[in-house]
């Protein structure tokens, strides 16, 4: 049975548009029809639940009673697509508290696979960064995100993802008119994609690309799983979709 | 075979997780299936019973019928601990001196442990050296719990220098921190830590335990057993030393 995934949205520093990716996978999940849920763990400044004040939850997990709230409502539910946006502020104790609890083992037992998306950027930091939390937590997948918007170039030798089939997600940069358009409180890309205003625009050629990104990861992560459950047997790389 | 094995955990003051530390060994053993029994001299009603009711009995160790029950029984298991309540240590080890327990640890006939668990005062540091007297052939620990977030004069090196480096045979031992709210669970639970982790009720039925709470708990008690294989208790209870003095783990 494929696990339901779980995507953490991270990434150790502000405004490298962790939000927005956030928005896109639940607008992505909504355009497949599946039952989802979102966390915004940006207490004082909770933008992605704003967006979707029907779907997100805000959650403070600087105290225990919030780390329960969490990640036992994680496990607890029958598992749902779920995005968390994790701010900046909560990303060491995040994670400090993920693998400490041990959450993504018990997670897959429950038929949940937790994958971590963690947008690069140039700050020697975020590379260091990068590499204690893979090592931190070796068996949770890491998939490398490149905003275009953040960083001009991407070094793969700097963001390597936990799998070489695991190939990282680009978002294409947006121009200034258009990213202002995107940005507004009451912007939906799914209600935009189902009422074009007349015929395809810059926003319908983006978002079909970043959710083929999408699509792609999910079935690389899929066919993870079907390997893993096979002992490790390979059963050589997916077919890659058309863009 | 191995001799029968007495773990005396204790300290003269008060509220420094006597109990704590004997609720961990118990569950260690317990992991290592080891026969073990306890006693908690903290009449009449005794924590460490609340827990591991099965295994422990409330006793007076000042009192001689008691002391009979313990020590004329010592080789119903390979493991006894004995919970000394506060204030109790030092008498405890006066009554294990005149019934001539100790004359038999120095014969070899049994394997004596001193869990001392210190505070964060002096008058708990001045225990150690009243204490190390009768710890001369007994493997002495000096455990300095952190459940609470206190230091143990680390910022004063020539304090710590004072108390921690006086005596060579004694180890140390920590015990790290617990969340606050996983220990609250887990007393409220009234259940061994290993059960909690396990998510079982008292009697062994399902639980409904925070998972983020068990897991607290669960990476705590492996780093209090990680010390406990650290000093490799499990190879001192097992072992049959000529001289256990010399077998001092550091």
């Amino acid at each position: 049975m494929p696990q339901t995934p779980l995507y953490i949205v991270a990434s150790p520093h502000p405004r490298v548009g962790k939000t927005l990716l956030a928005r896109l996978l639940l607008e992505f999940f909504h355009s497949e029809k599946r039952p989802l849920l979102g966390y915004d763990l940006n207490p004082r400044e909770p933008t992605f639940a704003g967006y979707f004040p029907r779907w997100v939850f805000t959650v403070d997990i600087a105290d225990t009673r919030g780390q329960m709230e969490l990640f036992d409502q994680l496990i607890a539910e029958k598992p749902v697509s779920t995005v968390i946006d994790l701010g900046y502020g909560a990303f060491e104790q995040f994670f400090s508290v993920l693998g400490e609890i041990g959450f993504a083992a018990e997670a897959r037992r429950r038929g949940v696979e937790t994958t971590v998306l963690f947008i690069s950027d140039r700050a020697p930091a975020t590379v260091r960064a990068y590499g204690e939390l893979r090592r931190r937590l070796p068996n949770v997948p890491f998939v490398p995100v490149h905003n275009e918007s953040v960083s001009v170039s991407f070094d793969n030798d700097d963001f390597p993802p936990s799998r070489p089939e695991f190939r990282r997600i680009s978002i294409p940069r947006l121009s200034p008119i258009v990213r202002g358009v995107v940005d507004r409180p009451s912007f939906s890309f799914g209600s935009y994609l189902v009422k074009p205003p007349s015929g395809p625009t810059e926003i319908h050629d983006w978002v079909a690309t970043i959710f083929n990104s999408f699509r792609d990861l999910e079935l690389r992560l899929m066919m993870g799983q079907v390997t893993s459950a096979l002992g490790g047997v390979s059963l050589g790389p997916p077919p890659i979709p058309r863009r | 075979m191995a001799k029968p094995t007495i773990i005396v955990v204790g300290a003269d003051k008060g509220g420094v997780g006597k109990t704590t530390v004997s609720r961990t060994l118990l569950d260690y053993f317990t992991a290592h299936q080891v026969p073990t029994r306890a006693f908690d001299s903290e009449a009449p009603k005794g924590t460490l019973k609340r827990f591991h009711p099965d295994c422990t009995d409330v006793v007076d160790v000042t009192s001689i019928p008691d002391q009979m029950r313990i020590f004329d029984t010592l080789s119903d298991a390979s493991v006894t601990v004995i919970d000394v309540r506060a204030g109790l240590l030092s008498p405890t080890l006066r009554a294990l001196r005149d019934i001539g327990f100790l004359d038999a640890v120095k014969k070899g006939q049994f394997t004596f442990l001193l869990f001392h668990i210190l505070g964060s005062s002096i008058a708990s540091l001045n225990e150690i050296e009243d204490t190390s007297q009768f710890t001369t052939d007994a493997k002495y620990f000096l455990v300095k719990n952190y459940f609470n977030n206190t230091t143990f004069f680390e910022w004063d090196q020539a304090t710590h220098a004072n108390y921690f480096k006086k005596l060579k045979d004694a180890v140390e031992i920590t015990i790290p921190k617990l969340n606050e709210m996983a220990y609250e669970q887990v007393e409220v639970a009234s259940v061994p830590f290993l059960t909690f982790v396990a998510n079982k009720g008292p009697k062994g039925d399902s639980a409904n335990y925070s998972f983020v709470l068990r897991g607290y708990v669960r990476h705590w008690l492996g780093n209090v057993w990680a010390e406990y294989d650290r000093i490799k208790l499990n190879d001192i209870i097992a072992a049959t030393p000529a001289n256990p003095r010399v077998q001092v783990v550091r």
